[in-house]
């Protein structure tokens, strides 16, 4: 068997178990997996902006803020289904990254990175100092309602299990599509040689800032998610330390999409795992964090390279043709 | 105008401990592209060896407190360089060959051992260094009363960041961290031993974070185990901002955050200081992509 | 006959349900923070809740039962607590003890409203968390309104006409800020100076000398312990004499020692009283005990709260309430408990009823000396 064989069964396996997984654990695990499934989803956001397209972005909390405070605000003033908000949350997160990323999208590397983590600070002290005034300050918001659809209203640890889970599989599927589509392509011809790319003809900056503008609108509608969730957000949420949590994830994944769902369970789930330690929880985390880093130095699971169906089968046909 | 030169003051103050920090910082950010996110962990774990070593160990009592002071200083150097060489063998020398981000990751996760570590073993309550080891003078300077304190912090900071600029400028050893710095493959080729650079790399830069450590300590009094994390932070932001890898550079970063921070407390508001320090140092990249003085190291183009 | 035989069944089960239901122990959840920049303050509370528990095992539990003390980890932040409500809920416990912080509790109030657990918070003042009008939640601590109140009154007695009002964008440091405000409008106090500084730095001389440029007569810091430190330390260094005053978040062993007792010495704050200063039998019994197995004080106010759950749900249990409606009925009409901190008794909100804001003062050796009532 071949490793693309092992990693579709692995995935196959991880699907089938995680779709029956609620009805065999209490609801502390089925909370943990949520939060889990949240994570992933960041992470698989960010993934299409760090993973594919290689740009050094440790900020994405601050898009994931936006999009929470633009559900839970439409929500609590205006009385927006939770549903309804989804989408303008993400919006709304594609449009900060936009702004945001503009002026910026040419720095190179490490300039990059400092600068998304000012964005993400900027972000949280804005939160903080109740700006527009609608943002609740410090307390943050409260009184968000349970998202409802078609009459079902979600409440229930299990409901936002599948609803996240859910919305992992839809992400899974199209960030797919995406990794296989010029776009895809283009964005990993940038993170390996943007200068070559340049020269190709690829239009860096556009992907580049592309690449951003989707990540965040994907966070901003996992923002949704997350206020529906907890019913209560505050800034602390959003802090610089979320967003190295959700850079660590993808950093660990090596960037294949099956990759950001263990590592995401590995980050979120171990904290969980190791409650029994109490005080000495997180110096083992730490520990474990470094352990696994050293033990796949490149990532839990790297992404296969790609094959070129069209392009493998002519070449073997020409190859066959000169043996004959 | 006497609130602006005030505030300047405090500014370069703060400013003054960013770089004694950042100057560690850079070494090993320069040389080895490692955004060591464990460095401000072991400026903390330098801050509570020099505690225990003055206080626990009576060193503070049975010496005069400035040789006290002087020998802790070059003990916990010593020893916060073993532990950044030991991190370095341990959690980043396996992952030099993987992408530069894995290191980072590997980074963070020594970043919350070490947080934990230090509050495991001396416990979650702040510490207080005792106060007759500070240095209690002011100087006048313009008609400005200036505390000895500051301007001590500072003439540590231009010290060491000479020293440093002519160690690695002056001397064949410096001569080959620069060049690692450029390219470990060819380095090799030339006969260094690449290994051994980066070892000394982490012996000093670790070394010079854990003094700091014991510096903040004897200004401000008030140590914790989470202090690390936001000084690690506002040294690499002045680590950048001076331009990465560039010695000077990181000192006129420090005290560039520390005043632009002191002035967005005094002329805009206190709550918005450090999203107003962010701001600026956007904008300063935006107009200079490398940084204030420019990257040092070499480019691949 | 088939009718009867049902019933006697139904009857042999409830009754063995009952057997079981009295033999096992009372679950008791704790949550607290023990990782993150609140865990000497979790420490204190799980010594503290430990202690009691112990005692009340020690003598055979109350009525017949033993409690079974599970303690989870809040880490100081909402995502932590949201898990950890969970897990003590899915723990099925029937009361909960914490948490701390105003928006961790936030975070892990709806988990235990929903799975119907008593939850009494320790030291979350913020005031939205009782006005929700949760069946299941309670707290110990005043709200940050009577706290504000309380700072208004001493401000305006102590006759200061320009104050600087500060505190470090924390939800209780703010809230308490907010309400003080409130409270001192239209009373002819100034307020010269508002804003917030950046809570874990060290050097605040920045925030001192734009103060001192305001001219107060007057800083009132609303935030917690080491900042306030911090902030008495600086301002002597800077030779600025100014009175200064905190919230009850200063209440805490380690405020001297960061600031030297010089620069501490005059400082005054709000807080309820320490058990060391109360003359209850609760009081005592509780500090003789905490003194023989710990061998130290509380280092603060906030560990003696989490007594003070424990104290009204030992009170429930002992009246016979072991079910979660029950407690919390019990505890919407108890009045005048034995609560280490002075009697006391919730409101239908589920708030502590009663005033207890002391004023405490700093003096030369250090020390922290109640200020006599009026």
């Amino acid at each position: 068997m071949n490793t693309r064989k092992v990693r579709f069964i692995t995935g196959l396996a991880l699907g089938i178990v995680l779709a029956v997984l609620p009805f065999f654990v209490n609801n502390y695990w089925t909370d943990v997996c949520v939060s889990i499934g949240l994570y992933a989803l960041l992470a698989l956001s960010l993934n299409v902006i760090l993973g594919q397209a290689g740009i050094f972005h440790m900020g994405h909390a601050a898009f994931y803020a936006v999009g929470a405070y633009t559900t839970a605000i439409l929500n609590t003033m205006f009385q927006w289904p939770i549903f309804w908000t989804m989408p303008l949350a993400g919006l709304a997160a594609g449009l900060v990254a936009l702004v945001v990323a503009r002026p910026i999208i040419h720095l190179r590397g490490d300039y990059l990175l400092i600068v998304t983590i000012g964005i993400v600070e900027i972000v949280r002290i804005a939160l903080v100092n109740d700006i527009f005034g609608i943002t609740g300050g410090s307390n943050g918001i409260f009184g968000i309602s349970r998202p409802q659809a078609f009459g079902f209203r979600i409440v229930k640890s299990i409901h936002f299990y599948y609803l996240v889970w859910g919305m992992c599989g839809i992400s899974l599927l199209l960030f797919h599509f995406l990794w296989n589509s010029r776009f895809g392509r283009a964005l990993n011809y940038i993170k390996h040689d943007d200068i070559a790319a340049e020269g190709c003809g690829v239009d860096v900056s556009h992907y580049k800032l592309m690449a951003f503008v989707l990540g965040a609108f994907w966070a901003g509608m996992a923002g949704t998610l997350y206020s529906a969730k907890m019913l209560t957000i505050a800034p602390a949420s959003f802090n610089f330390m979320e967003s190295v949590i959700i850079f660590a994830v993808v950093i660990l994944s090596g960037g294949s999409q099956l990759g950001v769902l263990v590592s995401a369970f590995l980050f979120i789930g171990l904290p969980e795992v190791m409650r029994g330690l109490t005080e000495s929880r997180m110096l083992f985390f730490g520990l474990a964090m470094m352990l696994m880093m050293v033990w796949r130095p490149q990532g839990i699971l790297p992404p296969l390279p790609r094959v070129y169906k069209k392009a493998l089968a002519r070449a073997q046909a020409l190859a066959r043709e000169k043996s004959e | 105008m006497e609130f602006f030169v005030q505030q300047l003051l405090n500014g370069l103050a703060v400013g003054g401990i960013y770089a004694l920090v950042a100057l560690g910082y850079t070494m090993v950010y320069g040389v080895l592209k490692l955004i060591n996110f464990a460095h401000g962990d072991l400026f903390a774990v330098g801050a509570y060896l020099g505690l225990t070593l003055l206080v626990s160990c009576h060193l503070g009592q049975t010496l005069p407190p400035f040789f006290a002071v002087l020998l802790v200083f070059v003990l916990v150097a010593l020893m916060v360089a073993l532990v950044g060489y030991l991190l370095e063998r341990v959690a980043y020398r396996p992952l030099r060959g993987a992408g530069r981000l894995s290191a980072v990751v590997s980074a963070l996760g020594a970043s919350i051992f070490f947080e934990n570590a230090l509050m495991l073993i001396y416990g979650a309550r702040v510490f207080v260094y005792p106060d007759f080891l500070r240095p209690d003078f002011t100087v006048t300077l313009f008609g400005y009363q200036i505390p000895g304190m500051r301007l001590l912090v500072i003439a540590v900071s231009v010290v060491l960041m000479i020293a440093l600029q002519i160690f690695m400028l002056r001397t064949k050893v410096g001569a080959a961290m620069r060049a690692v710095a450029i390219d470990q493959g060819a380095a090799r080729l030339m006969g260094i031993n690449v290994n051994r650079i980066i070892s000394l790399v982490f012996l000093i830069g670790p070394g010079l974070g854990g003094a700091a450590g014991i510096l903040v300590g004897i200004y401000y009094g008030q140590i914790d185990f989470l202090m690390g994390w936001s000084y690690g932070l506002k040294a690499f932001t002045a680590a950048i901002l001076g331009g990465i890898g560039n010695i000077p550079g990181a000192m006129v970063g420090g005290l560039l955050l520390g005043v632009v921070e002191a002035m967005a407390s005094a002329y805009f508001a206190v709550a918005w200081k450090d999203a107003v320090a962010f701001f600026v140092l956007i904008l300063i990249l935006i107009v200079r992509p490398t940084g204030f003085l420019c990257e040092r190291t070499a480019d691949k183009l | 006959m088939k009718k009867f035989s049902t019933a006697a069944l139904a009857l042999t089960l409830a009754l063995a349900l009952c057997g079981t239901s009295l033999a096992a122990d009372f679950k008791l959840g704790l949550m607290c923070p023990q990782t993150g920049k609140w865990a000497s303050e979790g420490m204190d509370m799980k010594n503290v809740v430990m202690l009691l528990v112990d005692n009340v095992n020690k003598q055979g539990g109350i009525n017949g039962q033993k409690i079974e003390l599970i303690i989870e980890d809040d880490a100081g932040d909402p995502r932590s607590a949201a898990l950890a409500a969970q897990k003590l809920a899915s723990s099925e416990v029937t009361a909960v003890i914490g948490t701390y912080g105003s928006a961790v509790t936030e975070a892990s109030q709806n988990i235990y409203d929903e799975s119907e657990i008593v939850q009494i918070a320790t030291g979350s003042t913020s005031i939205r968390l009782t006005e929700k009008g949760l069946r299941y939640f309670f707290r110990t601590c005043p709200r940050d309104d009577a706290q504000g109140l309380a700072a208004a009154a001493v401000i305006k007695k102590k006759g200061f006409k320009n104050i600087a009002l500060v505190h470090d964008n924390s939800s209780y440091a703010k809230g308490l800020a907010e309400e003080t405000r409130d409270a001192l409008k239209g009373s002819g106090v100034n307020i010269v100076f508002y804003d917030a500084l950046t809570p874990g730095e060290r050097d605040y001389t920045a925030t001192l000398t734009k103060m001192k440029a305001a001219n107060p007569d007057f800083i009132f810091f609303t935030g917690y312990y080491p900042e306030t430190g911090m902030l008495l330390r600086q301002k002597k260094e800077m030779g600025w004499n100014v009175p200064m005053m905190g919230g009850d978040a200063a209440n805490h062993a380690d405020l001297v020692k960061i600031a030297g007792p010089d620069a501490a010495a005059g400082y005054f704050f709000l807080s309820p009283p320490l058990p060391q200063d109360m003359d209850t039998e609760a009081a005592k019994a509780f500090l003789a005990d905490f003194k023989a197995t710990y061998k130290s004080l509380p280092v603060s106010v906030w560990g003696v709260m989490a007594g003070d759950a424990f104290v009204a749900i030992e009170a429930a249990l002992k009246a016979g309430k072991t079910t979660s409606a029950d407690i919390a009925d019990f505890l919407h009409n108890a009045k005048d408990l034995p609560a280490i901190t002075g009697t006391m008794g919730f409101d239908k909100k589920g708030d502590r009823v009663g005033d207890f804001y002391r004023v405490y003062v700093v003096d030369k050796t250090g020390a922290f000396k109640l200020e006599p009532k009026n």
